[in-house]
């Protein structure tokens, strides 16, 4: 820390200011946001850009931010939670008025928060959540994992007409996945003709997958239905349903829609899947901060909904 | 010739003559010698009660040899490196990018030749695989360097490159219909009815193939010498860095037939299989009965070491063991394999 003392100075100009700017936002709210905010940058640091998922959500951050005339210093830590961390202390430097984090590890990521809350900083969190118990996050945008498992169920049972032998294709170390398959319980329970014969792991992975249906193929020649907790697992299982010669008699839905999936719903080898709505994540997350900016403290948790993908849905 | 009717070439710490001679210690010989196939048969008969008779229908049995083809098939490969003293850590990576890089190869060729595209399609995925295994041969056998982190550089390299290739997104349109019997079909189905899948009968000329190799051929001396000795082999002029250099060629060959073969099962070609790969796989060789320290291995050993795994993954599906369960099942299988190994070898000795 050899420039610390140095770079205080400006840096404690930089807060008075920002704080003098808060203020005068807030206090000339009704004036176009447009101009007043100029100014105002917000960092983000997300889990990665490489999957659909994240794009999505990135446009929607990006697009609620041009409305409000935010600045988005985005950044990704690619699974890397020493990177990110770095990426954070950036943020911190430089100044943001808020940060967005999706994390990399939800524990570790503690320790980031609580040096941005130490500079005034305020942390917001999107699709996934810290666990850490240190550091204050002001507000927590994701998909609504528990209604996406209960949306799951409700499409398995309208496939079944009611009854049948499932299972679920489940990925246990991942708590957003957890969620899911107890969302997909508590749902099933309304529909006592259908049970739940085994619940296994397939990591969320395709080719564990299949192997997994395989095996549940030899042990429950009578299923009738799948629940695969990500695309991965459903097409997996769609892999070895076909090879076993059981399509159509077992009814699959999975989750997240990606578009391999979709183009398997139009065929009819997946009955439906959940869907997520990443862009959405992205713009009530700018939307919260923007609040929060604008004293209007957001809720702790945002839960944003989820829908289903069916063939007779578009 | 006992010893001889597993096919098992005759390992020298039990080529001494036995000084006992009698018929119990002949007996323990055997029981020494085959001890992983005894531990097989004994896995077989837990999994046949317990399962009350569903692991040892027929279908199941088709299902785990299908099932333990892929990993197999590479593991034959892995027991050369193994044997020369070496490792490949890059073997799922490659998997991976292989069956991305053909199914490139195939949607460019087109659907409508599908057998010129399906030939294409393998042509590509070996010539990649063995063009990356040459790649680590060389690094590893000219710079002298270890293979653990050449190999493990390997692995992030083909794992990036399976993701860069199809831009993260799984390929699945543009392959020829066809292709499903590459992966997923039966040999002569009409004959034979379900009996033989395709990937089965390629692990099997696999499997031939590379026990004459390992076994009867002058490479496969070559390989165990270097793994017993490499000073000794280089001064009693054999081609060291030739042999090392082609075992990792094969094994990359291996990974590239395996990764079309698995892009024809899934009939898409997903950047993200494949991973822990090369654990499962190393772990049915040393189960096998292959030193990890070199000179010593077997190809039967090793179709043996991946029927234990598969034979153990497949009924704590059967059984719906809980996931975190089945982890600490298979990690104890495979120290009680070690141990077992440790333990009988030195018996062996010791007589």
């Amino acid at each position: 820390m050899t420039f610390s003392k140095r770079s205080l100075l400006p840096v404690v100009c930089l807060v008075l200011l920002s704080l003098l700017g808060c203020k005068k936002e807030a206090q000339d709210a009704s004036a176009p946001s447009g101009k007043a905010q100029a100014k105002t940058t917000i960092g983000v640091t997300l889990l990665t850009v490489q999957h659909a998922f994240y794009q999505d959500l990135r446009t929607g951050l990006q697009e609620e931010a041009d409305k409000h005339g935010y600045e988005l210093l985005i950044s990704t830590g690619e699974f890397d939670s020493t990177r990110q961390a770095n990426q954070i202390d950036e943020f911190i430097v430089q100044r943001v008025s808020a940060i967005v984090v999706s994390p990399c590890d939800s524990r570790s990521v503690g320790a980031s928060i609580v040096q941005a809350n130490e500079a005034g900083i305020p942390v917001f969190t999107a699709d996934i959540a810290s666990t850490s118990k240190r550091g204050k996050v002001v507000s927590h945008i994701a998909s609504d994992n528990r209604a996406g498992g209960r949306q799951a169920a409700e499409l398995l049972a309208k496939a079944l007409d009611g009854t049948g032998k499932v299972v679920i294709l489940s990925h246990p170390e991942v708590a957003s996945v957890t969620d899911r398959v107890e969302g997909f319980k508590e749902r099933l329970k309304d529909h006592p003709g259908i049970e739940i014969v085994a619940e296994l792991s397939t990591q969320g992975k395709r080719d564990k997958a299949v192997k997994v249906m395989e095996d549940l193929l030899q042990s429950h020649p009578d299923l009738t239905g799948v629940f695969g907790i990500n695309d991965d697992s459903a097409l997996g299982a769609l892999a070895a349903i076909e090879a076993a010669g059981k399509l159509g008699k077992i009814k699959i839905v999975g989750y997240d829609a990606t578009p391999e999936a979709r183009a398997k719903i139009e065929t009819g080898a997946i009955y439906g899947d959940v869907i997520q709505t990443p862009k959405l994540i992205g713009q009530l997350t700018i939307n919260a901060i923007h609040g929060f900016l604008n004293n209007k403290p957001p809720p702790s948790v945002i839960p944003v909904a989820v829908g289903a993908y069916t063939k007779e849905s578009d | 010739m006992t010893r001889k009717t597993d096919g098992t070439p005759v390992q020298p710490r039990l080529a001494a003559p036995n000084p006992y001679g009698t018929e119990t210690s002949s007996f323990v010989t055997w029981a020494v010698r085959l001890r992983m196939p005894i531990v097989l048969a004994l896995l077989v008969i837990v999994a046949t009660i317990l399962t009350d008779g569903v692991f040892a229908r027929k279908e199941n049995l088709v299902n785990v040899a299908r099932q333990i083809s892929f990993e197999a098939l590479i593991a034959f490969g892995m027991t050369l490196i193994i044997t020369t003293g070496g490792i490949d850590l890059s073997v799922g990576s490659l998997v991976a990018m292989t069956g991305v890089v053909a199914a490139i190869a195939m949607r460019g060729i087109g659907a409508d030749s599908a057998s010129l595209c399906i030939l294409v399609g393998l042509l590509a995925g070996v010539v990649v695989g063995a063009g990356f295994g040459t790649a680590s041969g060389t690094i590893i056998t000219r710079f002298s360097l270890p293979p653990f982190i050449v190999t493990l550089g390997g692995m992030l390299i083909a794992r990036g490159l399976g993701f860069i290739f199809c831009s993260g997104q799984p390929i699945y349109e543009g392959l020829p219909e066809q292709l499903t019997t590459l992966g997923s079909g039966f040999v002569l189905p009409g004959l034979l009815g379900k009996t033989l899948p395709v990937p089965v009968l390629v692990m099997l000329i696999g499997f031939a193939v590379f026990w004459l190799l390992l076994a009867r051929s002058v490479f496969g001396r070559s390989v165990i010498a270097i793994g017993s000795n490499e000073e000794a082999a280089r001064l009693s002029g054999i081609p060291v860095r030739r042999t090392k250099l082609m075992v990792y060629v094969l094994t990359g060959g291996l990974c590239g037939l395996v990764g079309v073969m698995h892009s024809a099962k899934l009939m898409a070609a997903d950047p993200k299989i494949g991973e822990m790969w090369e654990l499962n796989v190393i772990a049915a060789v040393v189960v096998g009965g292959t030193s990890l320290f070199g000179g010593r291995g077997t190809i039967p050993g090793t179709l043996v070491g991946a029927l234990i795994i598969g034979v153990l993954n497949n009924s704590l599906n059967l059984l719906h063991v809980q996931h975190f369960w089945q982890k600490v099942v298979l990690g104890v299988v495979i120290l009680l394999a070690a141990l077992l190994d440790a333990g009988l070898s030195r018996l062996g000795k010791s007589r």
